[in-house]
Formats: C-alpha cells, structure tokens, sequence
C-alpha cells in the first residue's frame, strides 16, 4: 500500500495496492496526521486499490470519523468497479460521500 | 491476531442460488494453495455448497449432484392445497409455499441421504430462520437433509420446514451472509463470499412481485448485516465477491462451470494476502 498527496485547496491522497489488515493502521495513521496538520478536508483517490478487506472498511470509517470530529470531512473518489462492490455490500454510500471522480469530490466541498 | 498460534480460518458462503457454486472455485484455489478452512458457514444456497465441501464431495461430484439437485424441475410440481388457501382462507395452515416440497426433498435426499453433521470432515453450520420470532438459527446437529431444506426455504416458494420443535425458514431472512456465526466461533480470518438477489427490471405475475419485494429487503438486510460485521469486530473478513459478465438465475445450472471459474479466478487473486495472514 502507497499513498501519494497532491496539495491543492482540499488536498487530495491518493491510495494504491491493498487495504487490508497488513496496511490498514498505516493508512489510518496517515489520514489522521494530514487531517490533525491543519488539513480537516480531505479527499481519498481509490482509483489505484486493489483489494480492500474489512480492516480497510474500519480505515475508512475511522478517518471520516476523525475528520468530522474536527469539523471537516473525509470524502472518496474514483474506486475501482470491485472496490465500489465491497463498498455497496457494506453499505458505506449512505454514510460516507464517494463521488465517480476527483474532479466532482473537489466540487463537493465547493457546494 | 496472535504470532504463535495459527489462526482459525472460517468459510462462509452466504444466500445466491446458483451463484454460490462460486465457492467451489473458491475450493478449488484454497486446495491448489494447500490453505486449510477450519470451520464452514452457509446459508440458503451456500448451505448446499458447504454441505458438500464439509462431507469431503470433490468439486466434480459436487457439480453433478447440484445439477441433478438444483434445476427448474424441482419448482414444477405446484403445491395446490397451498394456493387454494390464497383463495379460500379456511385452507390455509399457517405457512405458505406456492411449490410441493417433494421434489426438493426426493432430490436433497438422494445427494446427502441420511448424512448428519456428525459425518462432516470440518465443521458444519447452515443457517435458517424461526419462522415465527424471525431469529437466526445456526442449525450444527440433525440430518443435513433437514438443515438444507429450512435453509433454502425462499419465502413463497417453498413452505416452512419443522426441525425439532422449530419452524424454519430460509436463513437469507435473517442472515443473508452469516459473517457473525463465524465470529462467534472464535475465527479470526473470514474468507466471506455471499450475493445479493438480482432485481428483474420487469415484474409480470404476482410471484414475481412477492420475489422482487422479498429480494429488497433480503439485500437491505445483506448491507446492514455485512456493514455492521465489518466495522464492529476485529475478525479479518475478506470479501470475495466474483465478477459476473452475465445474468446468472435462479436455475442457470448450466451455467456453474462458468461460475466457478469466476469463484476460483476471485480467490486466486486473494492467495497471496492469506498465505501472508497465515504465515504461510
């Protein structure tokens, strides 16, 4: 698992290979610096995952609630056709925000 | 996950009709990979899949015996004292299937005969539904028979099923992707493979709309259930979710070579990331 941030006016991190119970405290650490360094929007690129296991669900769930109890939101774009499957079956559309593309996840937060 | 002790691995393949012999791909890559599976969960159609898989059937005896078992025949034979209690209702008794459960029960017993849990080579659980308080019942004793047949009640198919002092229906009901039994039994790895019920864009007849309603709520409650698993407990669940390039239904036997290809494809895909869970 890699992560890459692009700086912009909502940073944007972008995620590639797996999430899952190898790499998910990583990951978890990482959103949570870039949120709690002044950052409190933040948009996650999962175009590049690969797999994502329930550890990776419980990363996910656990940066949009860190962001928001600073007052910003953890938001998510691009998934993979199988990733977006793992995260219809669990239900994560009615509670965390994922848009089609980083372009449109921008605009979110410009709304 | 402790170092020192390997840990339990479960397999669970929850309700999806034909669609479940996925898991005999799945099968087929664990053993290719010589990744041993501790304890089984099915429920629905997967109970008929695990069944096989916990009686130590080989993938080729299995695939045969689910296209004798589980093919458009076994819904020909109406129930017709049922449906005339739709009309009259001083008929009905209590529960309702618009089909004869004795096709389904001639060919369920052919395949598992008089094989209990006791015969399993791993442990078995296959998942059904009180019908009168709605719980989820793990059924792990009795005859495989009866377990299977409450487990794959689909509402307005095929009626209740007595199982001791219980009715039973479909475990989809209750546990569409029973994820929680094998938590339960202490797994800390959990191979999960289950589907949602398709949605047909055309409801033509009464029973098709009774299917289209029950499959709403059966994939609301899959979500639901496979969500909360997910995010409440500390287990490894790791989703394999095939991809289809084609509508399968309900009796699309023809289609399980296909299937599985699909099933073993997905595992493989997932070996190395479990072989590393398993130290392995």
């Amino acid at each position: 698992m890699e992560t890459t941030i692009t700086p912009g006016k909502i940073d944007v991190i972008a995620v590639s290979g797996a999430i899952d119970a190898l790499t998910a405290a990583e990951l978890i650490a990482i959103f949570h610096k870039h949120i709690h360094d002044g950052h409190p929007d933040v948009i996650a690129d999962f175009s590049q995952v690969e797999f994502m296991s329930s550890a990776g669900l419980r990363a996910i769930l656990a940066s949009v609630k860190e962001a928001r109890s600073v007052g910003g939101d953890f938001r998510m774009a691009n998934p993979s056709a199988g990733i977006d499957k793992v995260l219809k079956m669990a239900g994560f559309h009615n509670i965390v925000k994922i848009y089609p593309s980083v372009q449109e996840a921008l605009a979110s937060f410009g709304s | 996950m402790s170092a020192s002790k390997k840990p339990r691995v479960a397999l669970v393949v929850g309700s999806g009709s034909v669609k479940c012999a996925a898991a005999l791909g799945l099968w087929k890559s664990l053993d290719k990979a010589g990744i041993p599976i501790d304890m089984l969960v099915g429920c629905s159609g997967g109970s008929l899949y695990t069944a096989g898989m916990a009686l130590g059937f080989s993938v080729d005896e299995t695939i045969q015996k689910t296209k004798m078992l589980w093919n458009e025949k076994v819904t020909e034979q109406k129930n017709w004292r049922a449906l005339a209690g739709v009309l009259f209702p001083k008929l009905f008794n209590n529960h309702f299937g618009m089909v004869s459960e004795k096709p389904l029960m001639a060919r369920l017993n052919s395949v598992f005969g008089n094989k209990t849990f006791n015969d399993t080579k791993i442990p078995l659980t296959i998942m059904a539904t009180d019908f009168q308080s709605g719980e989820s019942v793990p059924i792990t004793n009795g005859k495989i028979v009866d377990a299977i047949r409450a487990s794959v009640a689909i509402p307005f198919v095929w009626g209740a099923h007595k199982v001791g002092e219980r009715l039973l229906i479909d475990g989809s009901v209750s546990d569409p992707m029973p994820v929680d039994i094998a938590i339960k039994e202490g797994a800390e790895i959990i191979l999960a493979m289950g589907f949602q019920s398709p949605i047909s864009p055309k409801i033509k007849s009464i029973s098709r709309y009774a299917f289209h309603i029950n499959s709403l709520i059966t994939n609301n409650l899959y979500q639901s259930n496979f969500s909360f698993h997910s995010a409440a407990h500390h287990a490894e669940i790791v989703p394999i979710f095939p991809d289809f390039d084609r509508p399968i239904r309900l009796f699309d036997t023809d289609q399980i070579p296909y299937v599985i290809e699909q099933g073993e494809k997905a595992t493989d895909a997932q070996i190395p990331y479990i072989r590393k869970l398993l130290n392995l």
